[in-house]
Order: C-alpha cells, then sequence, then structure tokens
C-alpha cells in the first residue's frame, strides 16, 4: 500500500485469443506525475479501458485508494473523483467552456479559465477550436472538476511543440493541486522532462523504472523503442 | 469483506443533478434528436397498424416499449459516435440518468397522439 488513488492490479486480457496484458499492474499517487510508458499498440490504451470499466479483465482488479471497485465503470469512478481523458475530442462540439461548466454546476470557472490560459474562447463553442486550444480547453474543464485523480491517454499527441509545453504545465498544475496524474506516452523523451514516476509496458507486463530522470538516457531507452 | 460497502462510503456526488440536466443544452439537443426518433417510430408504426388494418396511432405498451428500446439504442449511438458519453461519465452521469426523463417524453407523446387520435 502506497496511497494510491487509482491502482490497476495484477490485469490479464486476452482479445480474439492474443494476451495483451499480463498481469499488470500501474497506480497513480496523490501531488505527482506518473507515466505508464510502452511503444504503440503495447495495451496502455486496453489497460486504461479497463481502469474505467470498459474492457473487464480475465483476471485482476481496479483499486480506488485500495478498496477494491466491484464494477468499475467511468460514471461510478468519476463520482468518487476522477477524471479520465482519452485520446480524442470529447467534450460536446456544440457547446462553449462556458455551457460546459454550467453543466458541470461550476458557477466559479474564470480562475480555472485564466489559469489554463483560455480566457479568449471560453464563449466560442468548442467545436470551433484548434487541436491544442481544444486539448486545453478539456483539461481546464478537468481541473474545474476537482478531481482527485486523472487518467490521460495520450494527452500530448498530435500537439505542435507550445501547446505540448502548455499541457505538460496544466498536467503540473492538476497534481500541484493534489491530484493524483497517470498518464500514457510513447516519447520516453517527453516522459522524462514531465513525468514524476514511470511505469513501462512491455509484452504485456509492467514495471516501476527507477531513476529515469537521473541516468543517463541511453541506459534504459533502449528497453523502450519509440 | 465488504468492499463494496467501503466503496460506496467513499463517493464524493454526482456533479450533475437532475434538475441542472434537464435544463441544460445538451439534454434539449439529446431530447431534439430523441423526438425526430420519436416521430420517425410513430410513421413506421402507423404504417405497419395500417397495413394490418388496426389503429394506427393507439397506446400499446409493449409496442412503445421496443420503439423506445430502438430509439434509445439509435441515440446512445450517436452519444458514443461524438464520444460524448465519455462527457457524460466524467460528470458522473449514468446512462439511466440520460434515458430516464426520455422515457417520460415517450410516453407523454405517444399517449397524447392516442388522445389526438381517437
Amino acid at each position: 500500500m502506497n496511497g494510491a488513488i487509482l491502482a490497476g492490479d495484477s490485469i490479464t486480457l486476452s482479445l480474439g485469443g492474443r494476451s495483451i496484458l499480463n498481469s499488470a499492474y500501474v497506480d497513480a499517487v496523490p501531488g505527482a506525475i506518473t507515466a505508464l510508458v510502452g511503444r504503440s499498440g503495447a495495451g496502455k490504451t486496453t489497460f486504461f479501458n479497463v481502469l474505467i470499466g470498459r474492457r473487464r479483465p480475465e483476471l485482476g482488479y481496479v483499486r480506488w485508494r485500495g478498496e477494491r471497485v466491484p464494477h468499475p465503470s467511468l460514471a461510478a469512478l468519476a463520482r468518487h473523483g476522477l477524471f479520465y481523458h482519452p485520446d480524442r475530442p470529447w467534450l460536446a462540439l456544440h457547446l462553449s467552456f462556458v455551457e460546459h461548466m454550467a453543466l458541470a454546476g461550476r458557477i466559479e470557472w474564470r480562475a480555472v479559465a485564466e489559469e489554463f490560459g483560455i480566457t479568449p474562447w471560453v464563449e466560442r463553442k468548442v467545436g470551433s477550436l484548434s487541436g491544442g486550444e481544444l486539448r486545453l480547453t478539456e483539461l481546464a474543464f478537468g481541473f474545474a472538476l476537482a478531481p482527485a485523480a486523472a487518467l490521460l491517454d495520450e494527452p500530448f499527441r498530435g500537439l505542435e511543440p507550445k501547446h505540448r509545453e502548455e499541457v505538460a504545465i496544466a498536467l503540473r498544475r492538476l497534481a500541484s493541486a493534489g491530484a493524483a496524474v497517470l498518464y500514457a506516452d510513447h516519447d520516453v523523451e517527453s516522459v522524462r522532462r514531465t513525468a514524476d514516476r514511470l511505469f513501462s509496458m512491455e509484452n504485456g507486463g509492467t514495471r516501476l523504472v527507477t531513476g529515469f530522470k537521473e541516468r543517463p538516457l541511453h541506459e534504459w531507452y533502449h528497453e523502450w523503442p519509440r | 469483506m465488504d468492499t463494496t460497502g467501503r466503496w460506496e462510503r467513499t463517493k464524493v456526488q454526482a456533479h450533475v443533478r437532475l434538475a441542472a440536466w434537464l435544463r441544460s443544452p445538451l439534454f434539449r439537443s439529446y431530447l431534439r434528436r430523441f423526438i425526430l426518433l420519436w416521430v420517425a417510430g410513430k410513421i413506421a408504426n402507423g404504417a405497419t397498424a395500417a397495413v394490418l388494418e388496426i389503429q394506427p396511432f393507439a397506446f400499446r405498451p409493449g409496442t412503445e416499449l421496443v420503439t423506445f428500446a430502438f430509439e434509445i439504442g439509435v441515440l446512445v449511438l450517436l452519444i458514443k459516435r461524438a464520444n460524448e458519453d465519455i462527457l457524460l461519465g466524467n460528470l458522473g452521469m449514468s446512462v439511466a440518468m440520460v434515458i430516464a426523463p426520455l422515457a417520460v417524453v415517450q410516453v407523454v407523446l405517444s399517449a397524447l397522439v392516442a388522445l389526438l387520435a381517437t
């Protein structure tokens, strides 16, 4: 027990007769950014789908604050404080950020909008935003929900360097506010700059990597193909 | 060990209350789409009933239930295609909370049409 908010424990799953996850374990602790690294197709998204109940594992279970979650679902976990960000746009495109905030019952959104630098477009329909603007808006929305844990699938994918930097700052804001941030990525250099903790995923299994910030990249980089 | 009970007790709360949901532009957009689906279902049912030479717009609970299931199935597909199920999930909203008000709409509209048709 390490004070983890969210954990997938001993997750084993096969799809179409092919083993995808093999006793995989990943957790997220409060105040830290934890990265799950693995090549494309390694099973990161599948693991996240197990965490939010979209996939039922053959073995293993999801834990929330150390307690086993009987029937995980995004709605159920969100009611306990989880925020999930998939690798595709998910806000309602015909609504603005302000309308989303009204839906969530959050009246005081201005400070969050200011903090995330999205004030200029809070009244615009999110469908009219650029990819980077939309990603920041989604993260600001998640931040406004004050989550205990944030689960993000490839949050940097397809972004320009400027927006990548802004998203990294947004993740740090979430962690600094006490949230347990867990995100998946396949870019080891980016992870090295952004994450505090690192799990690698290979052949369906996972392991916690220590010293990845201090150790020269060549000592561990070969272990995770781009 | 009753882990289910302990899990339930750590619940914070749903982000969205039913009254706020019913007033929201997102619910209104689902309502508009649902009414279009209801009209399509009513026309299809009416045409089938006419062929069978029975009252086209009578209120038949079994038929209403099957039609409602079909309409909700299409609506859920549209919601998932737009990834709005993720938005609803992040707001702590179950599918039941989205569907329940539409079941009332189905019954009221169909009963009203049956009443007008007699």
